[in-house]
């Protein structure tokens, strides 16, 4: 016979207790797990996570829920928000799930490092705090004062990522070439704690967004530009509840407005069929879909052509709620699916704007060798290539 | 009047560990500077045979002590037998190297004695005040303390690799006396059934002081053994990059970097990787890190301490001819 | 089966090491976590209780935030736990140390005493093993495997290119080397049971002890940091010159061959 299961209201009062508000909202229709990208690959983690199921094990308190295939698994895409008839929080949930046991000290293994790096350097890649701004040397970027509109807010894997300092640099030159008025502090500051939040360390969070709000504020900061749809997603969602209460774009948002106005343009020909990814927290997340499409099409030249999962419906590259330092084995990557989507479509180029999904779709395409056919870029690498 | 110089010198099978030998030499260095006398203790069963290379190697006096039940090491029949003789012949100062059987060993006796021990140490000053201070990494070699002593003795384990080998003198002669195990029947309560030397076990990737790594530039499973070959002259472990493990060339629990196993050993040796974020991230604490990369843009080469852009498969099979010369 | 498992909480293994103005380690805003080879003893601790019956209880020795670590390990599935506190052990060594731990594990009954084999803070590899002579008690350091019965203990213990079996009467002292098990996560019911569990604090006049009988055998003349890391350098010249080079780099320069 099976072992009985204890069902525990003390345990569904624990979960809603660290922030799973809306759990008792959920229906259990299902068609969150019915969009959920686990659904398109096969494997363990597959089979062990279902969205539906880990909400209707948190509000029954039963036991299983906490596997590390399930409480971890959740990319926080947000696809599954899409369909919810009852608007439940299902992010916030899984956030809160997380949390019940992260809080007691219990962050899996794998993730340890990156905890203890984001305590201990201010950033989840293991670099030296002291070298966060070394990729700005020659550069000439005024220090963020009075004299300029808005914070630049550099991603800590621009920071410190080799590849992924190529957008940044991209991005600083795109700005400069367009006249913004911008300034950096990014010596001093944390990462913006977006995804570690998602990781249920809320504690962990809170220490990073309070240094870097105390920084903010006390710089008079009140517009922000940011590198990553993460940072965006923080400032402008996690932030205000802490304090900080800014005026926050991403670089495309910027950028987009400004091939409006006529102060940007781009002049070289790239005679390219080129493809996007939306990343789910420029779009889905922030509903950001338009600048994007509109400043590759400015570029000579570019023929842009649209994935078949597209905007609303785009398919996530794995790497959010913390699945950038998750392994799933080949044939389970979400970012393998994005590579064949584009190549598909005959795309020469997939571009996306995160640098997260670069990662995932960088691996993605060497894992396929599909490097021939097919090149992985972060949209201000493309636009800066045709100022 | 404490006085003398102790090495207890470490022997499996009537080989003396290369360690015990570094600290001869270096004890050597210590007794002519401070004029004490360098005194070797052998435990053991046959092992009249080993006076001569340790008074070849800089001991003035030899105590060995024979005795069946010495034979192989237990933390008991070693400790009680140790204990006695300290405390009879009352030396400054007794090392031995910190090895598996260092590490057991002195805890034990030190509070046996009621004395410090400095375990794990990568250095000794000669000090007026306090006779020797012994620096010894902390916090993963973050950091490093100089403890000392005022009580006598003091115990302390080195580090192997610290101290280099000396020339042995094979006309120098020492004293040699033998000593008569008496192993009190409190300290046989721990039984050793059984020792299995493995032949060649490499050691688990978070616990190896040095990581042999290949990623996408190996070009297949089959080339590793030059890999190998390099780790077992070091006694390094083996390790891949996660293209390496997702090309099947290697299983993933081989994987460094941050979706793998988070590794800081002393020395990192990375053949034919590039260099993702997660990996340098996962690898990037390292003592030393090595890159041979045929790709002199390579990412790795930024966190490289020494780089040599090449051909791993020129480069590595001479490294490991040259490794073996060192290492001997 | 009474069980005891020592531990220690330390540094985060990624903390940045900083001396403060008095040259001595700065724990200031250091994230604190459970001794990572301390957390293998506690999951032997808890399969030992769940094979053969009994109670495990935690012991550490620590500051403030001590009780953290302890609040943890009960939340895996140890039963009680005991903090031993006081401004005396700041500057206490591994004898001293033992000294206390030894008054305070006196207190329970103990069949076997389960730690680490290393705390990744200090490095000492000392506290277990001192503490199974100061309690007159046989011990195996570096177990990667343990097999108990009601009075034995059967351990594989880790040496330098091999293992040793070792047989041994209870009580003993095991410390865990890792590859002994891997330890478990809690339900969330455990995590909300251990809230419940039993937690006393302890000072030294608690022990019977002063700091004046803990006077310090070996102390710490001074702390410093490693050298900033050179910039990287390139080795040119054929693959055979290069090679030849590095080896010598790293014998006689960074030494670490």
């Amino acid at each position: 016979m099976d072992e009985i299961k204890e069902v525990s209201l003390e345990m569904k009062d624990y979960i809603v207790s660290s922030g799973a508000e809306t759990l008792s909202w959920c229906m259990q229709c299902g068609l969150c797990t019915n969009l959920c990208p686990w659904r398109l690959v096969p494997g363990e983690i597959s089979e062990a996570f279902n969205i539906r199921k880990m909400q209707r094990l948190g509000q029954l308190g039963l036991e299983g829920f906490e596997d590390e295939n399930v409480l971890f698994a959740c990319a926080t895409c947000g696809m599954c928000l899409v369909n919810c008839p009852r608007k439940v929080e299902i992010i916030d949930n899984v956030r809160s799930m997380r949390n019940t046991t992260v809080a007691a000290g219990f962050l899996p293994a794998n993730l340890r490092p990156i905890a203890g790096s984001l305590h201990a350097n201010g950033n989840p890649w293991s670099g030296a705090h002291e070298k966060r701004a070394e990729w700005q040397e020659g550069l000439n970027i005024p220090a963020f004062s009075d004299d300029t509109e808005y914070l630049l807010y550099v991603c800590c894997t621009s920071c410190f990522d080799t590849r992924s300092q190529k957008i940044a640099k991209s991005i600083v030159n795109l700005l400069q070439k367009a006249g913004v008025s911008f300034g950096v502090l990014t010596a001093e500051e944390n990462c913006c704690g977006e995804t570690i939040r998602k990781l249920g360390d809320e504690e962990l969070f809170q220490k990073l967004a309070e240094s870097n709000i105390k920084l903010f504020n006390g710089k008079g900061v009140k517009k922000i530009i940011t590198t990553s749809p993460h940072c965006l997603y923080a400032f402008k969602k996690d932030y205000p509840e802490l304090g900080g209460n800014y005026e926050v774009v991403h670089y495309a948002e910027l950028l987009g407005d400004l091939l409006k106005q006529g102060k940007i343009s781009f002049s070289t020909e790239l005679a390219k069929k080129v493809t996007f990814h939306d990343p789910c927290y420029l779009g889905r997340h922030n509903q950001v879909y338009d600048p994007q499409r509109e400043l590759l099409k400015a570029v000579p030249g570019v023929e842009f052509v649209e994935l078949g999962r597209n905007k609303e419906k785009s398919l996530c590259c794995a790497g959010g709620g913390g699945r950038v330092w998750a392994e799933a084995p080949m044939g389970e990557r979400f970012g393998e699916l994005r590579i064949t989507d584009a190549v598909d479509k005959q795309a020469d180029i997939l571009v996306t704007a995160c640098p997260y999904c670069i990662a995932m779709l960088d691996d993605a395409c060497a894992g396929l060798e599909k490097g021939d056919v097919l090149k992985v870029m972060e949209m201000s690498e493309l636009l800066n290539a045709s100022l | 009047m404490a006085k003398g110089i102790w090495v207890v010198v470490e022997q499996r099978d009537l080989q003396i560990r290369k360690v015990s030998l570094e600290l001869l030499s270096q004890g050597r260095k210590i007794a002519d500077e401070t004029g004490e006398s360098l005194v070797a203790v052998i435990l053991g069963q046959g092992i009249e045979g080993l006076a001569q290379t340790v008074s070849a190697n800089g001991a003035d006096k030899v105590i060995l002590v024979e005795d069946e039940k010495l034979a192989e090491y237990t933390t008991g029949a070693y400790t009680s037998v140790l204990n006695k003789l300290i405390r009879k012949e009352e030396p400054q100062v007794v090392l031995t190297g910190n090895t598996a059987v260092g590490k057991d060993l002195f805890p034990r006796l030190a509070q046996r004695l009621g004395v410090g021990l400095a375990s794990d140490c990568t250095g000794i000053e000669v000090d007026s005040s306090s006779f020797m201070v012994f620096k010894r990494p902390i916090y993963a070699g973050k950091a490093f303390e100089f403890v000392s002593s005022t009580v006598r003795p003091i115990l302390a384990t080195i580090r192997p690799n610290t101290f280099a080998l000396g020339t042995p003198d094979a006309g120098r002669t020492a004293e040699v006396v033998k000593e008569t195990a008496d192993i009190d029947a409190g300290d046989l309560r721990a039984i050793l059934k059984e020792v299995a030397i493995a032949a060649s076990k490499r050691p688990e990737l978070t616990e190896a002081n040095i990581i042999v790594s290949g990623g996408r530039g190996m070009k297949g499973p089959e080339n590793y053994v030059i890999l190998e070959a390099l780790a077992d002259v070091i006694g390094a472990a083996v390790g891949a990059s996660r293209a390496a493990v997702d090309a099947g060339w290697k299983e993933q629990k081989f994987q460094v970097g941050q979706t793998g196993k988070t590794v800081s050993p002393t020395l990192y040796i990375a053949c034919g990787i590039s260099g993702a974020i997660q990996h340098l991230a996962g690898m990037g604490s390292s003592k030393f890190i090595v890159a041979i990369n045929k790709d002199p843009e390579a990412n790795i080469f930024n966190v490289a301490d020494y780089g040599i852009v090449g051909d791993l498969f020129d480069v590595v099979p001479i490294l490991t001819e040259e490794f073996k010369k060192i290492v001997g | 089966m009474n069980i005891v498992v020592l531990i220690k909480q330390t540094f985060d293994t990624e903390a940045k090491i900083v001396l403060d103005a008095n040259g001595k380690i700065d724990a200031n805003g250091v994230n604190l976590i459970i001794n990572p080879y301390d957390e293998y003893a506690i999951e032997e601790g808890i399969r030992l209780k769940e094979k053969l019956g009994g109670e495990v209880t935690v012991v550490t020795l620590g500051g403030a935030r001590a009780q953290e670590a302890v609040r943890t390990a009960l939340a895996m599935g140890v039963d009680k736990g005991v903090v031993v506190s006081d401004p005396a052990i700041d500057t206490s060594d591994d004898w001293a140390n033992v000294e206390i731990i030894a008054k305070a594990v006196a207190q329970i009954p103990f069949d076997i005493i389960l730690s680490g084999r290393i705390a990744i803070d200090d490095g000492a590899s000392q506290t277990a093993v001192r503490l199974a002579e100061a309690l007159s008690v046989p011990s195996v350091s570096s177990v990667i495997k343990l097999e108990a019965t009601g009075d034995q203990l059967v351990a594989t213990r880790e040496i330098d290119g091999g293992t040793e079996l070792i047989e041994v009467a209870l009580p003993a002292v095991i410390t865990a080397q890792k590859g002994l098990n891997e330890p478990r996560y809690p339900s969330v019911a455990g995590i909300m049971k251990a809230k419940k569990k039993p937690l006393k604090t302890l000072t030294l006049a608690d022990l019977g002890l002063s700091a004046g009988d803990l006077a310090p055998k070996m102390v710490v003349t001074k702390m410093t940091l490693p050298d900033p890391r050179k910039a990287g350098i390139r080795i040119p010249g054929e693959a055979a010159d290069a090679a030849k080079e590095l080896a010598k780099l790293l014998h006689e320069e960074a030494k670490v061959l």
